[in-house]
């Protein structure tokens, strides 16, 4: 593990490997913990801010985290999202590819993703296990409104748009799974968001 | 109580406190006032917390109607309100409290003595629209008050002077090195603070490009990665973009630096054409 700092109060952490199902583990070691103010993690880094004031001691946390088992016992939480594969760059994608509209639905929906990261808008993930025959390019020109529940593939990943954005991804269907509904908040508000880092995705074609 | 009418939001109104923190792992950045040191100040002159919601309005064009007699300050950019920037005073019923022409500065607060009332989500009252957070001040909302947080203290009714800032004469910027610093060749890192640089007009709460140099960013193919905020990122065609408050909570460009997050609110209130130079944090 290597870390950098970040300004005056936080460091920047980078795993050997994506950070992945550890995830879990590091989110509950974090959240108890009163000098840390916020963190985020994305692919094989994990980014702490402390609380202003509070001394970065990085040397201690690298050992905390070494000290993590690699699942730490939590597994993690599987999504079943439900896709109509409708969406308008759908033929363009499958063309592009040498593919039938069904052969594309086939490999989209196969692999079991794992968010590697949520970030560009709230609740937004970036999904690694993309079918190497499906990476795409993001589209030169951006749509300006792309809906929440648009199910994309942007160049190596899937994703799933959470809130209503402009966006470059390539759109392939949709769901009802709303990834960020600020209405649902019991138990809490975490309840926000669907997905958490570290969690799995099976996208279930529906007909 | 409703305090304020919305006749004219101008060129953008929002309802901002000190932002989020503590959900960046979901991708939500912190938002809250692009001068917190104005916001703040704000809410002082009229006895209220620092961190009570206040309006923030960008530059001019907005225009308000008092709904109920109030205590009300303002602080930040002075754009030629009956209330001068870094005063309060107590409006009367009707009153017509206009921002027609912003003369320094792009960020005005607006605080009422009892705070602006608006709902918290993710523990904050500050609007993300793009995020799907809130929503823009509209022509027709009715804003309403908290009662005085504490009745009959009396409020600072002024500030010091040096806390009323000069927007047109920013303070060095500082700054801290970002995490690809040392992947930046020595001759682009001389050349950045060296720099007279100013703000693009293509800046707005998400990020502030900056204007002055080229930069030449290393060719790193990274992934995206966690950013703090006053990131400064190296896209490909070189021109800087500092990360701002609404701004992601990733971002795959290299970083040469990160401002400091007490130079952070100056670097937001200098408007297009005002330079300022970079040095680094100590």
């Amino acid at each position: 593990m290597r870390w950098t700092p970040c300004g005056p109060c936080a460091v920047l952490i980078e795993f050997p490997e994506h950070i992945g199902a550890r995830a879990r583990a590091i989110e509950e070691m974090l959240v108890v913990d009163p000098t840390v103010a916020d963190f985020a993690i994305a692919f094989d880094k994990l980014l702490i801010e402390f609380v202003p004031g509070t001394p970065v001691d990085a040397a201690h946390w690298l050992r905390r985290l070494e000290a993590l088992p690699i699942s730490a016992n939590i597994e993690p939480t599987t999504h079943e999202i439900p896709v109509v594969y409708d969406g308008p760059d759908l033929i363009e994608v499958a063309e592009r590819h040498g593919l039938t509209r069904e052969e594309l639905i086939e490999l989209h929906s196969t692999p079991v993703y794992e968010v590697a990261l949520l970030g560009f808008a709230p609740g937004f993930p970036y999904l690694s296990g993309l079918d190497s025959r499906l990476h795409t390019p993001r589209r030169a020109n951006p749509r300006p409104t792309v809906p929440a529940g648009a199910v994309a593939i942007g160049g190596s990943h899937a994703g799933i748009y959470s809130v209503p954005t402009p966006g470059g991804w390539n759109l392939i269907g949709m769901t009802n799974a709303r990834l960020f509904d600020p209405q649902r908040r019991e138990p809490d508000e975490s309840a926000m968001f669907l997905l958490r880092p570290g969690d799995r995705v099976k996208f279930t074609p529906v007909p | 109580m409703k305090v304020l009418e919305v006749r004219s939001v101008g060129l953008g109104a929002t309802v901002q406190d000190m932002g989020r923190g503590g959900w960046k792992r979901f991708g939500v950045p912190p938002s809250g006032a692009m001068d917190p040191h104005a916001a703040a100040r704000a809410n002082r002159l009229v006895g209220n917390p620092d961190d009570a919601p206040v309006l923030e309005l960008l530059m001019q064009g907005a225009a308000f109607r008092v709904l109920a007699p109030r205590r009300f300050a303002v602080a930040g950019a002075e754009a030629g309100a009956i209330i001068p920037a870094w005063q309060a005073r107590l409006l009367s019923r009707g009153t017509t409290l206009a921002f027609p022409r912003c003369m320094k500065g792009l960020w005005t607060y607006v605080a009422v003595e009892g705070g602006f009332v608006a709902e918290r989500i993710l523990g904050s009252a500050s609007a993300y629209p793009r995020g799907g957070i809130g929503r823009e001040l509209r022509a027709g909302d009715r804003l309403e008050a908290g009662h005085p947080i504490s009745p009959g203290r009396l409020s600072a009714s002024w500030l010091y002077p040096c806390e009323c800032r000069n927007y047109d004469d920013p303070p060095l910027i500082r700054v801290w090195p970002g995490p690809q610093w040392e992947q930046f060749d020595d001759m682009e890192r001389a050349g950045f603070f060296s720099a007279e640089w100013e703000i693009s007009n293509r800046s707005d709460r998400v990020g502030y490009r900056l204007e002055g140099a080229r930069m030449n960013a290393p060719a790193l193919g990274m992934c995206s990665e966690p950013v703090v905020m006053g990131s400064i990122q190296i896209p490909p065609n070189g021109q800087p973009i500092v990360t701002m408050r609404d701004g992601p909570t990733v971002g795959g460009y290299p970083k040469i630096g990160i401002v400091d997050p007490d130079s952070l609110p100056w670097l937001a209130q200098c408007r297009p054409g005002v330079k300022f130079r970079m040095a680094p944090a100590e």
